[in-house]
């Protein structure tokens, strides 16, 4: 059964430019990608309009992995079913025509050399796939070490960006500090430029900028593998939309490579073909190149029915491994030694679930790092095991969490940070304050100071001080204001310890609310 | 000339620059001398922009202070994120009508800034001071965010407590330097006025000089000398100072008091919370390194009627 708009005029007519179409919507989708990562900000508003958060919002990946996790629907992913939808409808055409990381992908083709006969994985990333679905399920969520987005905005927010701010403002500061002012003149209005338009507010510092630069940089290296080597071989979501585009009703025809010819086989950057020369829908993203240099005009698209297709490319072995694995994962996370380790000193943003929800929900996009507008919140490394790599944590000796601030809620695509208004943030608690007396300068040297209770921001502070009549370190008697926390007035922003001005560690500390809730041995 | 010359002469070059550091050697002036008996122009109302006006016009008219052309520095305190009701900040409406008649008088730049303590962003737009200055619509005005690249270190040659520290640039530059402090509770200085409000033009950690603070900041004032300091007193936080945030610990004044001497200006803000200027330890101290008078019986202090 065809459709009668394959047929048509109209299609005919658009046919020769539809690679150029495809090329501009790539172009449009990164360009709006870029815009919402800068716009993943404070702007002058409590509440952010847009941010880089909707391209997870969208990935159905996202979707069923939380949905696994949590076994619940997260209705902050709704937006998931229109690229799952357009999927029915014309199959893989996300990663061709809307993926901003196979946009970049394509772009770094044109610097790094594929070879003509490219490396062919194509069941690992239903492997990956499988692994990620099933250890969701069972109680560990890892896509945040494939999710391709996560990949993409992690690397740019812990270290493209970092650095490319870094690089810009060494050269304007250079010019500035040391170069004649005639060149600063100059170049100053430039750099107010780039300031307003390109570079971030701030130079931000990250932990695991490198790690996740890496990470990033590696997608980009496979490429010396084949073209698009992440894309048909690794990507979890590739092989999800994969799945579903079996469903799909737009069709590349012919089915079977012409024999004189196979141009279309030989040049295609997905290799949707199989070693029988066979068309393979589910790897096809649409990409509009064999239109172009199919010599006799032979190949189109057309809207069909889906008929009985072969099996996917992953045979049983590989799919009982990755079901083995997926299911061992979660166990072995389980058992790590640090999975039983008290996290007395992890602070999570504010609006954060309950740690084993919040683990399940968070995707480790790094948007909450991102926007946080004091650089406070921080990726953690391996304190919380394997599974909590990436996880955002607040280090108040970097920066505090802002009082009146709520962004990270806001920008949190699975709601693994619930959404907070600034009455409930400022009731929400991160944590708890203490202080270290041998190291405070007021008990330990007799010197003034109370620095943290002049910054508690809650509206009955919650450190107060007693006044003393005490003698200083050379016998003179002296009045002293003596600091104490609250505990119950305290929500753990971290200002104290951020501005506490004693050498090294601060003298008073902030640790995670849960710290002295949860006994030692796991039992709450 | 070859190359191994020409890098050579660039590195040299460059490394000469690197190690020396620019350091401002600025002699401080005896200011306040004890012969002049100081205005204390003291104005109460509720229309802070006419009260602003007149306390100015009464100590001489804006042209006193600002000549054509000048580089005029308003240094209100944005210290924190907190809102025009609250009390934390300078009310926007008096440093707007300052920058409106400095920009009369013919300024040819207008700095407006403060090294806030919590992020700056959210200080500029939540204390009302951002939006105000964008309504006046004047190139030469300027609100501008701290730019490290501008703090230079500063020998304090008479400092008692401080000898050197870093303060920002165009603070230092000005040809006329406005001080627009609120008045408030502080908890360790017991108040924060205009002598305090100094520390939004130094660098360094600023939480260190808080050990002997008053001395500290009496030191920093013989640096920063401003021409005319105008302490917003409208509504001042009289408990849990210096950010406040509960309006129970706001009071509402309705004052303004202008004054070309930084020391009476903060004796005479002090008296609005029932303490005396010799309570206030900055105040003392800088008293005692000749930066103004805090005996308000040899000031001159006039009320002026809405």
């Amino acid at each position: 059964m065809q459709c009668p708009l394959s047929k048509s005029l109209i299609f005919m007519k658009i046919k020769p430019y539809l690679k150029q179409v495809r090329r501009l919507s790539q172009l449009i989708c990164l360009v709006i990608f870029l815009f919402l990562f800068r716009q993943t900000d404070y702007t002058g508003s409590d509440t952010i309009p847009y941010a880089v958060n909707i391209l997870f919002r969208l990935d159905p990946l996202v979707l069923a992995t939380i949905t696994l996790a949590q076994k619940t629907f997260v209705t902050l992913l709704w937006p998931s079913f229109i690229i799952i939808g357009l999927t029915f409808l014309f199959g893989r055409c996300f990663c061709s025509w809307i993926c901003p990381l196979g946009t970049l992908i394509d772009i770094s083709d044109h610097f790094i050399k594929s070879p003509k006969t490219s490396v062919r994985l194509p069941y690992l990333k239903y492997v990956i796939l499988i692994i990620i679905l099933i250890s969701s399920a069972f109680g560990v969520q890892l896509l945040g070490f494939a999710d391709p987005f996560s990949l993409l905005v992690r690397g740019m927010v812990f270290s493209i960006d970092p650095v490319m701010n870094y690089l810009v403002s060494l050269f304007f500061d250079s010019v500035y500090t040391r170069g004649p002012a005639a060149f600063s003149n100059i170049s100053e209005p430039v750099y107010e430029v780039l300031k307003t338009f390109v570079l971030p507010f701030k130079q931000s510092f990250f932990y695991l900028s490198f790690l996740s630069f890496f990470l990033l940089i590696l997608i980009f290296i496979m490429e010396v593998f084949g073209k698009r080597f992440w894309c048909r071989n690794l990507c979890p979501l590739g092989g999800l939309l994969a799945l579903i585009s079996r469903l799909s009703i737009f069709k590349r025809i012919p089915v079977k490579v012409c024999k004189n010819c196979e141009l279309c086989e030989s040049e295609c950057r997905m290799n949707a073909f199989d070693k029988n020369h066979y068309f393979m829908f589910e790897e096809c993203s649409l990409c509009m190149d064999c239109l172009e240099f199919c010599p006799d005009n032979i190949t189109t698209f057309k809207f069909s029915i889906p008929k009985n297709k072969p099996f996917v490319n992953i045979n049983r072995r590989q799919l009982i491994v990755a079901g083995l694995t997926g299911l061992a994962l979660p166990v072995l996370c389980r058992t790590n030694a640090m999975s039983k380790m008290p996290d007395d000193d992890l602070i999570r943003p504010p609006g954060a679930l309950n740690e084993t929800d919040f683990l399940a929900s968070c995707v480790r996009c790094g948007e909450c790092m991102k926007v946080c507008i004091n650089n406070a919140l921080q990726p953690l490394f391996l304190e919380k095991g394997f599974e909590g790599m990436f996880t955002p944590k607040l280090v108040p000796r970097l920066g505090y969490c802002e009082f009146n601030c709520t962004l990270c809620s806001q920008v949190c695509p699975t709601g693994a940070l619930g959404r907070l208004n600034v009455k409930q943030k400022h009731a929400f608690i991160i944590g708890k304050a203490y202080f270290d007396k041998n190291k405070c300068m007021v008990y330990a040297e007799k010197k003034s100071c109370i620095v943290c209770e002049e910054h508690c921001p809650t509206h009955d502070k919650a450190i107060k001080f007693n006044e003393i009549k005490i003698r200083d370190v050379f016998g003179n008697p002296v009045v002293l204001k003596q600091p104490y926390v609250v505990e119950e007035l305290c929500i753990g922003c971290g200002i104290c310890e951020h501005i506490c001005p004693v050498q090294g560690e601060a003298a008073i500390k902030v640790v995670g609310k849960d710290s002295k809730m949860v006994s030692r041995s796991g039992y709450t | 000339m070859d190359r191994r010359k020409f890098l050579k002469q660039v590195s040299l070059w460059s490394a000469g620059i690197i190690i020396t550091p620019p350091v401002f050697n600025l002699t401080p002036k005896l200011f306040g001398s004890p012969l002049i008996k100081p205005d204390i122009l003291v104005a109460k109302g509720d229309d802070y922009s006419g009260m602003v006006r007149q306390v100015v016009q009464s100590l001489g008219g804006i042209k006193a202070f600002v000549k054509n052309g000048d580089k005029v520095v308003i240094k209100p305190n944005i210290g924190w994120d907190r809102n025009v009701e609250q009390g934390a900040n300078t009310h926007p409406l008096i440093v707007a009508e300052l920058a409106k008649l400095c920009l009369g008088a013919g300024a040819s730049k207008i700095f407006i800034f403060d090294r806030t303590c919590n992020e700056e962003r959210r200080c500029y737009n939540n204390s009302g001071i951002k939006s105000a200055m964008k309504e006046i619509r004047d190139k030469r005005l300027r609100l501008e965010y701290i730019d490290d690249r501008k703090f230079v270190p500063v020998n304090i040659k008479k400092g008692k407590a401080l000898k050197e520290w870093s303060f920002y640039k165009d603070a230092l530059e000005a040809d006329c330097y406005i001080n627009v402090p609120v008045a408030k509770h502080h908890s360790l200085s017991r108040l924060s006025i205009g002598l305090k409000n100094v520390m939004g033009v130094i660098g360094g950690w600023r939480g260190k000089i808080h050990y002997k603070l008053g001395a500290k900041l009496a030191d920093l004032n013989m640096v920063i000398k401003p021409k005319l300091t105008i302490v917003d007193a409208t509504r001042v936080i009289v408990r849990n100072g210096p950010q406040g945030g509960d309006l129970k610990d706001v009071k509402i004044l309705n004052t303004i008091i202008g004054s070309v001497d930084p020391v009476a200006a903060d004796a005479y803000a002090t008296t609005l919370f029932g303490l005396e200027p010799h309570q206030i330890k900055s105040t003392v101290e800088a008293y005692k390194r000749g930066l103004g008078q805090m005996d308000l019986g040899k000031c001159n202090v006039r009320y002026l009627k809405a």
